[in-house]
């Protein structure tokens, strides 16, 4: 009982410093997105901001056409994770349920493989490629954020599907189940806290991606909100108060998916642990 | 090889419409697009409303302002900007140098522009037989002064090399620091005191014709090297630095613009896109420029320029006439006065209008007698990383060992190229 009310004081103070590591470049983010013009460049990034200069705010979205490229990032990253997920797993149950075969566990290796091709290696000929497909729009870019993330999302879901008995399949069959019907009745559930990290690991991906869209997409219309942002920052101007304010509007989506995945990923893990 | 023109049109469709945006309107319109390229963010404003009003007064095309564009794919991918007005610099030089810009010389627009000032495109590199950029708007750039600080101390502008030590000996000895210094930032150093001094002492175009040609020759024993014909300038650069105030090594732009602003140093060796930054602090500030007088003889002051914004056309534009037509708008006289003066820049062509902005006004008279410069540190490729080279001289490094360095790294450049 007395062991219960001690209080570890190093783990308060270790996780007290992670704690501002994260709130104080938020409280920066926050005070400077309402600064004005005079106090951004005053050289106080912990003062607050006064008169507060909601404008900052309205500037940015005019500048950048916010609304539009908030919805292409949304498109983007809405179908990328939904393809990462599905196709990663299903190709992972493939590859788990077919081990013993030779081609298969070679697939596996091939996809693999591409985990030590990163992006702006290929970016050239990827650029003369979907220009070619007619794919130099954000439909190209879902592509290639599925493609490219292929092989370190199969690794997960192998790994993870592997610790799944086979038993519990088997059971299925025995009911009558075809194979799809094993997957998506039986396999897909008990994967869940995979594909959370999946999805997470893929939404963060492609939401901040800069570079795969800025070449990728033709249309300057329909770019993604960090590729629109690039116009706040120069060598010669700082416009921090209204890039902050920018920061902030593209943050938001990204931190409200954060905390409602975050609490269900945790649900899941734990709902592992205890069977 | 293009696909069947189906499957692109309906992955585009499929694109727009998945993205829920309403594009119909465009659709139903048969006007030709004009994909207009500007990236300068101060100046997207502005723009924007310039488009907005020539899509008003014409018909035959719509102007599309374009600030994303990543300029590398959209060569490589055949489908570049129909019209581009950026920074003119060594990287976008190596455009034209491959002939994907088209030839502008038939235009009547191009008969305006100073000749002086179409010779600073030509020293990047030139395309046989060909006109590709249109210079909208040259920036000059040379020493910033308080005019309060100069008055509260009886200094005077000064005009001769011994002048300005002087003053800045006047300043030091009354507690003020002659120049801020943001050595932090090695492009600051680049685009000041080392281009500056050297801009001031030698023939800049004939000092880089000359070594060009050498290429892979430029060593210790070449007749022109940067060793042999930096020397002298770069010591004149060092005896600069104790005028600085005393924490300049770890001072960046931002802490600069705000320092002086406040009124901490006497002077500040920045271009004018500084007057934006320092206007934020204190937008009663009065400020003037002076070229940086490198010689004992006044008529030897030069200024530093550069093409801030100029103009072009890809040969891969599928709108060549409409294109120029918009090209031949944003040329009109007072379409470029009218940016010029809200701009800070100074005028292209021969009818252009004087600045009249006190700021800069003083550098008018150089700009009109052709004595400028193109800055040297804009003429190296950023293969060769001189502003971090310059950063150690100025910090003291020793000057011949950093000098060779540079020909080294330009000879191996010449042999790669």
């Amino acid at each position: 009982m007395i062991r219960h009310e001690r209080t570890s004081w190093s783990a308060t103070v270790l996780l007290s410093v992670a704690a501002l590591s994260v709130l104080v470049p938020l409280y920066v983010t926050v005070t400077m997105a309402l600064k004005t013009n005079q106090q951004a460049v005053d050289g106080n990034a912990f003062s607050l901001p006064w008169p507060l200069s909601w404008d900052n705010f309205a500037e940015a979205w005019t500048l950048t056409n916010f609304p539009r490229a908030l919805g292409v990032s949304v498109f983007i990253t809405v179908l990328a994770v939904v393809g990462n997920v599905l196709l990663s797993s299903l190709f992972a149950f493939a590859l788990a349920r077919n081990w013993e075969r030779r081609w298969v566990r070679l697939a596996f290796y091939y996809v693999l493989a591409a985990l030590f091709v990163p992006f702006p290696v290929v970016a050239l000929p990827q650029v003369q490629l979907t220009g070619n497909l007619g794919l130099d729009n954000p439909v190209g870019v879902v592509a290639l954020h599925i493609a490219f993330g292929l092989s370190f999302n199969t690794l997960l879901f192998t790994a993870f599907l592997r610790s799944v008995p086979a038993e519990l399949e088997e059971s299925a069959r025995l009911d009558g189940a075809t194979t799809m019907q094993t997957f998506w009745r039986l396999v897909f559930p008990l994967l869940a806290p995979m594909s959370a990290t999946v999805a997470i690991f893929s939404f963060l991906g492609s939401w901040n991606d800069f570079m795969m869209p800025s070449l990728i997409i033709a249309d300057p219309s329909l770019q993604t909100v960090p590729v629109v942002q690039k116009i706040f920052q120069t060598q010669f101007s700082s416009n921090y108060n209204i890039s902050f304010a920018s920061y902030l509007m593209a943050m938001a989506p990204a931190i409200l998916a954060y905390v409602f995945t975050q609490r269900w990923v945790i649900a899941g893990v734990t709902q592992g642990a205890i069977k | 090889m293009p696909p069947p023109l189906s499957r692109r049109a309906f992955l585009t469709a499929a694109a727009a419409g998945a993205v829920g945006l309403g594009l119909s309107g465009c659709a139903s319109d048969d006007r030709a697009i004009v994909r207009f390229h500007s990236s300068k963010p101060e100046s997207i404003p502005y723009f924007r409303e310039l488009v907005a009003r020539y899509n008003q007064e014409q018909s035959a095309a719509r102007v599309v302002l374009d600030t994303a564009t990543n300029l590398q794919a959209a060569f490589l991918r055949g489908s570049p900007p129909d019209v581009g007005c950026l920074n003119y610099n060594m990287e976008m030089a190596r455009f034209m140098e491959r002939g994907v810009l088209s030839d502008l010389s038939d235009m009547p627009e191009a008969g305006r522009i100073r000749p002086e000032v179409q010779q600073l495109a030509d020293q990047y590199a030139t395309f046989p037989g060909r006109t590709n950029v249109l210079p909208f708007s040259v920036a000059a750039e040379s020493v910033i002064y308080n005019r309060a600080i100069f008055d509260e101390h009886g200094v005077e502008v000064p005009t001769t090399w011994t002048g300005f030590l002087a003053a800045c000996e006047t300043f030091q000895a009354a507690g003020v620091a002659p120049l801020y210094g943001t050595f932090k930032d090695n492009w600051t150093l680049a685009q000041g005191m080392f281009d500056y001094a050297l801009g001031g002492l030698i023939d800049v175009p004939e000092f880089f014709a000359a070594i060009t040609e050498l290429g892979t020759a430029v060593g210790p024993d070449s007749p022109r090297s940067f060793q042999r014909d930096f020397l002298e300038p770069m010591e004149r650069m060092r005896e600069l630095v104790p005028f600085h105030q005393a924490d300049a090594a770890s001072r960046a732009y931002p802490d600069g613009n705000l320092a002086f602003a406040r009124g901490e140093a006497a002077m500040y060796l920045q271009g004018p896109w500084v007057f934006g930054e320092l206007a934020k602090t204190d937008p009663d500030l009065s400020l003037g420029t002076f070229p940086l007088p490198m010689t004992e003889d006044p008529d030897d002051r030069k200024v530093r320029v550069n093409l801030d914004l100029a103009l072009w056309i890809p040969e891969g534009s599928r709108q060549q006439e409409a294109a120029r037509d918009f090209v031949a708008y944003l040329m009109r006289a007072e379409q470029m006065d009218d940016f010029n003066a809200q701009f800070l820049g100074f005028g292209t062509t021969t009818d252009a209008a004087p600045a009249t902005d006190e700021r800069i006004q003083d550098m008018q008279e150089f700009y009109d007698d052709g004595r400028f410069y193109l800055g040297p540190s804009q003429l190296v490729p950023l293969a060769i990383p001189l502003a971090n080279h310059v950063q150690s001289m100025v910090l003291g490094a020793d000057l011949r060992s950093t000098l060779a360095g540079v020909d080294a790294d330009w000879a191996r450049l010449a042999f790669r190229a």
